[in-house]
């Protein structure tokens, strides 16, 4: 017995297949036998076709739709705000992540060989660097500076608006450096604030700081001597309430007379001789953002030629040691963590104070040219070939990648993220072609059918709806980057103008210490981007057209 | 040329099945023009479609030149459609998107590459105008179907219809959407295309007035043919 089914899923009934109907499965892939069968170049018009190629109508037809839909342009709008977004994000972010990187590398130098014993090394920094330049990677070593790091408290003080001090105690990194060798190994020197890509960096003191730490010796009004180290209150902004660091009070009380606070009890010979200290600049500068105008202002803690004191703990039996230095520059690298813990001494000075013997606890490597950006190579070779110079429990050597691996899988992890949420406006763009084409298709049914009547094959149609996808797409991306790109570049001419439009501040300065919101336009992610976008738009142009294609031409010419 | 034999064709509406050609059988010689009529649901449109390979019958065969072609692959029948037959419909259905000229130019845009195309144009243009000034659209050229008459539009129709020089016209009710007037017109000039080009042409209507200046009437009924004239016979 024959029974009646429709022929592809349209009225127009054909004989011999069973009337059960197909399970999603079957009709899934049968949906997908049909698909792969259209792309068969036999089964187009192919061969119809002088030399073979597009076929003019569907050029024309892309063309036309293209310029009399205007809904289509939902779908220019929907790609281009997708891959703009797309690209403004990953360039901030690349920006971001790029000058943390740099910073970092910067901070750290290539390679760190570091020790855990509390003493330092056994041998002399010497002794430690000629091992190390007689491993296999001794080719790549380009200069050595010894170090001693240790965790430290930094006290100073301050006074109130009365003049009442204020004991100000910080936990500090502190690292004992000879300034010369630190900055053939990294770009220490580039981020001295005085002495600014200085050849030849020091602990000495400029003669201002001399003079100012002459006057806070001598001073004989102790309010002189040791004073707030704040501007002018004439100089502060108008509408400011700030005069010191507790709020204006809405209650006028009679200053407290003056407290006299005596200087840090320093040895006679101290003076200039007193040994100098870099001090990070976030531990020597605070800010503060008035609530009226919300403007944030910088006012400077600590000023060459001031005294601090630096406690920690000697190297035998963890007994506390302490020493005062003088103020002689600041640390500015950017980056709050840094800039905020960052105090570093003369190396003979802490190996003195901590009873070091001239030993150091770390060296730090800079490696060759040609060898310090390859990461992969300064990874997996020349670091384990410089680790063969230690016992595993005696040292441990390691890059300034595999230092802050944690940080910079955790960047690399967020962007990823990031990038998938973001997509997902992509996604979005993907689904409003779906609904537009299927919309189009509903509308172009007639035309389908006048076209399959005059010869246009399935795979022809198919084609005119997935190369109308294509070209939305490679406008909406071409739009796109344009946007994206003009908005990375004036990233911050539009962070000041939001600022300004909502009172504020969109992008906090006081974070990374960052003027400017840092942008690295990868030609890459840009690229990824736009294929990723287009191929969206042409996935989601797939079902439509594939429905147009399926369309049986008499039903197709009878539609009202 | 063209033969039908024992075509059968159903629809299924919704739980009924429909049985549109009964075992309908005909012939239709080269140069000839035959109107087919009948009800409505007697089974002419459908006839059309499967003769033009529109469509598959359910049993039966239909051969053009000894050549059977309603089992032939899709490729084959698309080109089929592209250049052996040509097709006027009763609503004309000319692309909105398109200018006339570009609507007339169609089965040889589908049939070209762009490469292809470009080497070609000028002589499909020129064809393509000679067929408008012929339909008497010489001067719509450029214009939208939206901007032209129901019989404007028709004729441009039967310019497209003629562009790929076919050689079977296959028109279905072309003047059922037009006015006595301009239907006369259209019908004086698919006789012209006979006459003059030898076109075969297959006509389904249901003006009996317009069916009697073909060569032969075939009437259809309950998917049979039931009645045959022609005009030689008519005459003796």
């Amino acid at each position: 017995m024959h029974l009646l089914v429709a022929r592809e899923g349209l009225r127009t009934p054909e004989v011999l297949l069973p009337p059960s109907k197909p399970r999603l499965g079957r009709r899934v892939s049968r949906t997908f036998a049909e698909l792969l069968n259209l792309l068969q170049p036999s089964h187009g018009l192919a061969s119809n076709i002088p030399g073979d190629g597009i076929p003019v109508y569907k050029l024309l037809l892309c063309l036309r739709y293209l310029r009399t839909r205007y809904l289509a342009f939902v779908c220019i709008v929907s790609v281009m705000l997708g891959v703009a977004t797309l690209i403004v994000v990953n360039s901030v972010m690349s920006g971001f992540s790029t000058k943390l990187k740099e910073r970092l590398h910067g901070i750290l130098s290539d390679v760190l060989v570091e020790t855990e014993r509390a003493d330092g090394f056994p041998e002399s920094p010497q002794e430690i660097m000629a091992k190390l330049r007689a491993t296999p990677a001794g080719y790549a070593i380009a200069a050595m500076a010894p170090t001693v790091e240790v965790f430290a408290l930094l006290q100073f003080q301050l006074k109130d608006r009365y003049g009442r001090p204020i004991p100000v105690t910080k936990h500090v990194r502190m690292i004992g450096i000879d300034p010369e060798q630190q900055a053939r190994v990294g770009r220490f020197a580039q981020y001295l604030v005085r002495q600014e890509n200085s050849p030849h960096p020091s602990f000495d003191l400029p003669p201002a700081a001399v003079d100012r730490f002459s006057r806070n010796r001598l001073a004989v009004d102790p309010e002189e001597a040791f004073r707030i180290p704040l501007e002018d209150p004439s100089r502060q902004p108008s509408g400011s309430s700030v005069s010191g660091f507790l709020p204006e009070p809405s209650i006028i009380i009679p200053a407290a007379p003056p407290v006299v606070v005596p200087p840090p009890d320093l040895a006679d010979t101290a003076g200039p001789r007193l040994p100098g200290v870099i001090l990070g600049y976030s531990i020597a500068h605070t800010r503060y953002k008035d609530p009226v105008t919300g403007e944030t202002t910088e006012y400077p803690l600590l000023k060459p030629g001031d005294e601090v004191l630096l406690a920690t703990v000697g190297s035998e039996g963890l007994k506390p040691v302490s020493s005062t230095f003088i103020v002689v520059d600041y640390f500015k690298s950017e980056m709050s963590e840094y800039d905020g813990s960052f105090v570093y001494v003369p190396l003979d000075e802490l190996q003195r104070l901590r009873g070091m013997d001239g030993k150091c606890n770390a060296i730090q490597v800079r490696l060759t040219e040609d060898v310090r950006d390859q990461g992969m190579l300064v990874n997996n070779q020349i670091v384990p070939q410089l680790a063969q110079a230690f016992h595993p429990t005696e040292a441990r050597v390691a890059s300034w990648q595999q230092h802050q691996g944690p940080l910079l899988a955790a960047i690399d992890i967020e962007r990823g993220i990031l990038n998938l949420l973001l997509f997902m406006i992509v996604g979005v763009a993907g689904f409003s072609v779906l609904a537009i084409f299927t919309m189009i298709v509903s509308e172009k049914y007639r035309d389908i059918g006048i076209l399959k009547a005059l010869g246009a094959t399935n795979r022809g149609i198919m084609t005119i709806f997935i190369g109308y996808g294509l070209l939305l797409g490679l406008i909406g991306c071409g739009l796109g980057t344009v946007l994206g790109l003009f908005i990375t570049e004036s990233i911050n001419e539009i962070e000041a103008g939001l600022t300004w439009l909502s009172g504020q501040q969109v992008f906090d300065r006081s974070v990374y210490y960052f003027d400017r919101i840092p942008t690295n336009v990868e030609a890459g992610t840009v690229l990824l981007v736009n294929i990723g976008a287009i191929s969206i738009a042409v996935i989601f142009s797939v079902m439509p057209a594939l429905r147009a294609a399926r369309l049986h031409p008499v039903r197709a010419l009878r539609f009202e | 040329m063209l033969a039908v034999t024992d075509l059968c064709k159903s629809y299924r509406r919704h739980a009924d099945v429909v049985k549109v050609l009964n075992g309908l059988s005909m012939r239709v010689e080269t140069g000839e023009f035959v109107s087919i009529v009948g009800v409505s649901g007697s089974g002419k449109s459908t006839l059309l479609h499967l003769i033009g390979t529109l469509d598959v019958p359910d049993s039966g065969s239909i051969y053009l030149d000894e050549q059977r072609i309603d089992q032939l692959p899709p490729t084959a029948r698309d080109i089929l459609r592209n250049q052996t037959f040509g097709f006027i419909f009763q609503f004309y259905h000319l692309l909105p998107e398109l200018s006339t000229l570009d609507n007339v130019l169609m089965p040889a845009y589908i049939n070209h590459s762009v490469l292809g195309w470009w080497r070609k144009r000028r002589d499909w243009r020129r064809r393509a105008e000679e067929l408008l000034h012929r339909v008497g659209l010489g001067h719509r050229i450029q214009h939208k179907p939206r901007e032209l008459s129901g019989g404007e539009m028709q004729r441009a129709a039967v310019a497209r219809a003629l562009l790929a020089q076919p050689r079977v016209l296959l028109a279905d009710e072309p003047t059922g959407n037009l006015d006595a007037d301009t239907g006369d017109e259209i019908i004086q000039l698919l006789c012209e295309l006979n006459q003059d080009d030898g076109v075969t042409i297959l006509m389904v209507t249901h003006n009996l007035e317009i069916a009697a200046r073909t060569d032969r009437v075939v009437r259809i009924h309950q998917g049979r043919i039931v009645e045959e004239s022609s005009r030689s016979l008519a005459s003796a």
